[in-house]
């Protein structure tokens, strides 16, 4: 293992297990003001008025109304409301805020408030919703041709579910009138300069009238990207308005029922075979973007590129929409669209071969993409590809093939067996030429007399390692210890815009920045003298430009590889799925923390896991999510997968730091393709098109197919 | 702020129970996170009467505020019951959860619960007046509804020492630990001389209370394992026809599949 690769004890790993870390709602309550959101709770309606209760001294009603800049969260697009306009839009949108100083009050209050509501037609249904707020269109190819001269036409229809993030810590902000007029905002959250905008703009203020602090952040996986800017706006409004700090802190069921999950999907494929190869795929991709568009354009866009998988398909057309409907907006989850794709192209294939009486392994691997060969989108695949060697480590693991052939035989008595595997990769790094056009990362690094080096970046910690990781990379190219470089969490008002914590880009990208830093201040290195360096995102000179509005270039300059593979044992009799292994191989490049890297591996791949299986929720037929507790909304426990091996595949990328590229995003997005193919497998080879595929699934499957 | 008494023996926890308006609490695994407002709380888990395992000729007899862990390392308590104890959410709640919380909570998914229904266990309810025991599904009447009066406190689960050796036990839920139950199941089989003598099947779970068809089960008894089994067809369509449950977080449709399999499974497990 190289030097770099070597694990070290997490820089916040003592403060955060002996409970001393401060999180947003952990500040004492002193002078603070609980805000409380009023949630609407139609899913369409206009709003007639709110008959708000008296309020006693020192409370106060926040709305629309007292927005002092533009009352449009800037995410993407300006459409999300502070608070909202004449109509809401989704059961939870929020109308208004109370504050005060006793929660319990402003609770009263709250729930005293009458909204008049005229009421409207909901859409609620994915299939039946049109209005779209997203149409994307690309390929390559003569695909009318190849599916004319096709020996066959295959054409399925795939869907998947909500997720929700689950990170330990609700979503929480907190506002503070500074002196001078300048409002300091803080909370948990992935991206404090994506607050930073949104509150400017919603204040009205220049760039030096806000600045925003991540405080210690309970976990995230893209549930913090987005969402933070709205709830930071809501309570900067607010805190403007009563002169006073506000703070404002999500309950679990508040979060679960309206804070934005992973995008609900439905997926066409219509795919043409000839002498035994796919020759076209003709893709239609649609998401469920709720209510407004958030962050559903990039999303989409992610998930459009990864649909025809990574097999080498000659010629390709994709259409990508994302809708809206009346349910909470969907955002940023782990995977980022990915997911949804790659599950519809992994049971595509493995449909494929069955119905070509050959094996679903053997099928993908005739079609795998190599160095050299080109991506959907017209780009290239400039580096190896590793997937054949991966596909034998998973083999020589779990006993693949052999298992494959053993379970594909009939089976009787009560619990069946089933193995399945996907193959994915994950784009490195933002979508496009989003790094260069729109990011522009900078990176810092100050040099105390002392002898300390701090990072000045703004990438969050969220459990993923970077106050630990970034330090590591300075303290190694500048031969210091560890314990003399540190990274504090980003205040915007002292550090540089490094970009957001998103896209699995924090280390491949600002870590590559640090380290080009730390070798310049290494040269420049004097003593005793307080110096400071600064780099800045440079594209890579190999990447082919990529174009948004054709989908043409290199939407990536590099991908993360995995293979992943799941057996299970199902219980005919209940539907309910041991996962007897669940084996992953992930490319990351070299790892700059062996641990670190591999508990997000594992702690993704469970995710991904949950995804497949267990993690169902649904909304009724007046658009309210029912399961919002974790009572009601399961998440895998690590007795349900003990037997989950991560292993790591090193191929580098020139341009991360010593060879890192992209991790958090990884583990999570083959598991749903892998754990539907053995659930298939152990059911007699039916034909499963959707997840999650739970024991009710199962065992309705069973009693239908008298299986 | 919780407010409430603590008592140190059972007189004393009689005394409060008939004086106030009071929740008994005994692991408080149920109450602490319902966290009502504006009650008072007896607690329990002081109190030594209700806190041993005592056996006499007919009954393994545990106190209302003895753990589940408790009850995992007693040599007394029958295996059924461990099996359903062992597999309660995870250890930290099994240290703090109880018998008589588990009753006193009123589910009917209550894993406990299940197998004091199949065994026909008894209830000792004691109060400064007296006491009284009942049947278990006398005492067990519907979801959160129990036939317990407002100065009484549950004191001891009877389950009977004998005829729990074969049995089935079942727990579909919705994860490995940490899951409340969607559906559970337990069968208790005994015969004599080679006729039946018990054919006892519970299901939880499923609809408001614990579920239990003495008269169905009436009709194999005294028959020997064959001739049940010439009977099974029509006995499992009684069943069919009798469950009907409730929709909860799994459908109605698919928690009944799963009992009519469960009970086959049963069945078939001692020659039916």
């Amino acid at each position: 293992m190289e030097k770099i690769s070597q694990s070290v004890v997490k820089k916040d790993h003592a403060p955060k297990v002996s409970g001393r870390s401060i999180y947003v709602s952990d500040y004492p309550s002193e002078g603070v003001l609980c805000g409380k959101l009023l949630h609407a709770k139609v899913a369409r309606a206009k709003v007639l008025g709110v008959e708000v209760p008296e309020l006693p001294e020192g409370y106060f009603y926040v709305d629309a109304k007292d927005v002092p800049g533009d009352n449009n969260v800037n995410i993407v697009l300006d459409d999300t409301p502070v608070y909202c306009r004449e109509t809401v839009e989704y059961i939870g949108e929020p109308i208004a805020m109370i504050c005060g100083p006793d929660p319990k009050v402003v609770e009263q209050l709250r729930d005293a408030c009458k909204v008049n509501y005229e009421e409207l037609e909901p859409v609620l249904d994915l299939r039946a919703a049109q209005e779209k707020f997203f149409d994307y269109n690309f390929g390559h190819g003569d695909v009318e041709k190849a599916f004319a001269e096709a020996d066959k036409v295959y054409e399925e229809e795939f869907e998947t579910g909500y997720q929700e993030q689950a990170y330990l810590e609700t979503q929480g902000m907190m506002a503070e009138p500074e002196e001078g007029g300048r409002m300091f905002v803080h909370g948990s959250a992935q991206c404090a300069y994506y607050i930073h905008g949104a509150v400017m703009r919603a204040l009205g203020c220049g760039p030096t009238g806000v600045h925003i602090l991540q405080d210690v952040t309970g976990g995230g996986f893209g549930g913090k990207e987005a969402f933070p800017s709205i709830l930071g706006c809501q309570v900067a409004v607010a805190a403007h308005k009563c002169k006073k700090p506000v703070r404002c802190v999500f309950d679990r069921r508040e979060d679960m029922e309206y804070t934005s999950k992973r995008h609900p999907s439905l997926c066409r494929y219509k795919v043409a075979v000839k002498d035994g190869k796919v020759t076209a795929m003709d893709i239609d991709v649609k998401f469920n973007a709720g209510a407004y568009s958030t962050l559903s354009a990039v999303v989409l866009q992610r998930g459009i590129i990864a649909a025809p998988g990574i097999y080498n398909v000659p010629n390709i057309r994709v259409h990508g929409w994302a809708v809206k409907t009346n349910t909470s907006p969907c955002g940023a989850y782990r995977g980022f669209g990915a997911p949804q794709t790659f599950f519809a192209v992994e049971m595509m294939m493995d449909h494929i071969a069955r119905d070509l009486g050959v094996d679903s392994l053997a099928f993908k691997e005739a079609h795998l993409v190599k160095q050299g060969d080109t991506t959907s989108t017209c780009g290239k695949y400039h580096f190896p590809v590793p997937i054949p060697a991966m596909i034998e480590e998973i083999d020589k693991a779990c006993d693949y093939r052999k298992k494959r052939a053993e379970y594909a035989k009939p089976q009787t008595g009560r619990y069946r067996r089933g193995i399945g595997m996907s193959m994915y990769f994950h784009g490195a790094g933002f979508t496009g030429s989003g790094e260069r056009d729109l990011i522009k990362a900078v990176a810092k690094l100050r040099k105390y007399k002392d002898g300390t080096v701090e990072v000045l970046a703004s990438n969050g910690e969220i459990g993923q390692g970077l106050r630990t990781t970034f330090p590591k990379i300075v303290a190694h190219e500048l031969n210091l210890p560890l314990d003399k470089v540190y990274y504090n969490h980003p205040d915007t008002a002292r550090v540089p815009d490094s970009g957001p914590t998103v896209a699995s880009r924090s280390l491949m990208v600002v870590g590559e920045l640090l380290r080009r830093a730390a070798i310049k201040l290494r040269e420049q290195w004097v003593d005793g003298e307080e110096q400071e360096v600064e780099e800045r995102f440079k594209e890579p000179d190999f990447l082919i430009p990529f174009y948004i509005d054709k989908f043409e270039g290199d939407a990536y300059p590099t991908y993360a590889w995995s293979v992943n593979a799941i057996e299970l044992e199902i219980d005919t009799y209940t539907g309910v799925a041991k996962v007897l292994g669940a084996y992953g191989s992930f490319d990351v490049g070299t790892p700059i923390d062996y641990n670190i890297v591999m508990g997000q591996m594992e702690g993704g791949f469970l995710q991904g896991i949950g995804y497949a299986s267990i993690e169902k929720m649904d909304y009724d037929a007046k658009g309210r999510i029912r399961n919002n507790s974790f009572s009601d909304y399961l998440i895998p426990t690590t007795k349900d997968v003990p037997n989950l091996k991560c292993m790591l595949h090193v191929e580098k990328y020139p341009n991360g730091p010593y060879g890192a590229k992209g991790a958090g995003e990884l583990p999570l997005v083959g598991a749903p393709g892998a754990y539907l193919e053995a659930v298939e497998q152990a059911l007699g080879g039916v034909t499963l098109n959707h997840a999650p595929f739970t024991a009710e699934d199962t065992l309705a499957v069973i009693t239908k197919e008298a299986i | 702020m919780v407010n409430g008494y603590t008592a140190a023996s059972l007189q004393e926890a009689l005394e409060i129970r008939a004086a106030h308006d009071v929740v008994p609490y005994a692991g408080g695994t149920d109450l602490m996170v319902e966290n009502r407002q504006g009650v008072e709380y007896l607690f329990l888990n002081k109190v030594p009467e209700l806190r041993k395992i005592t056996v006499d000729d007919e009954y393994v007899r545990i106190g209302a505020a003895v753990t589940f862990t408790e009850a995992l390392a007693d040599p007394n308590v029958p295996q059924l019951m461990k099996e359903a104890v062992s597999r309660i959410a995870a250890p930290a709640i099994r240290n703090a959860g109880t018998f008589g919380g588990n009753l006193g909570n009123g589910s009917a998914k209550a894993d406990s619960v299940l197998i004091e229904f199949v065994a026909d266990a008894k209830l000792r309810l004691v109060s400064k007046k007296g006491e009284r025991i009942v049947d278990v599904d006398k005492f067990y009447l519907g979801r959160k509804k129990l036939d317990l009066a407002s100065d009484e406190l549950i004191a001891e689960v009877l389950l009977p020492k004998k005829g729990l050796a074969q049995y089935s036990y079942e727990k579909v839920g919705g994860r490995n630990a940490l899951a409340i139950s969607r559906v559970s199941f337990a069968g208790v089989f005994a015969t004599e001389n080679g006729k039946i003598t018990n054919v006892a099947a519970a299901f939880g779970a499923v609809a408001d209370t614990v579920l239990r068809y003495k008269d169905i089960e009436a009709t194999l008894i005294g028959k020997t394992v064959d001739e049940a089994k010439a009977m099974k067809k029509d006995y499992l369509g009684a069943y069919a026809e009798r469950m009907v449950l409730t929709r909860g977080r799994v459908s109605a449709e698919y928690r009944k599949n799963v009992c009519m399999n469960l009970l086959n499974d049963f069945l078939t497990k001692f020659g039916i």
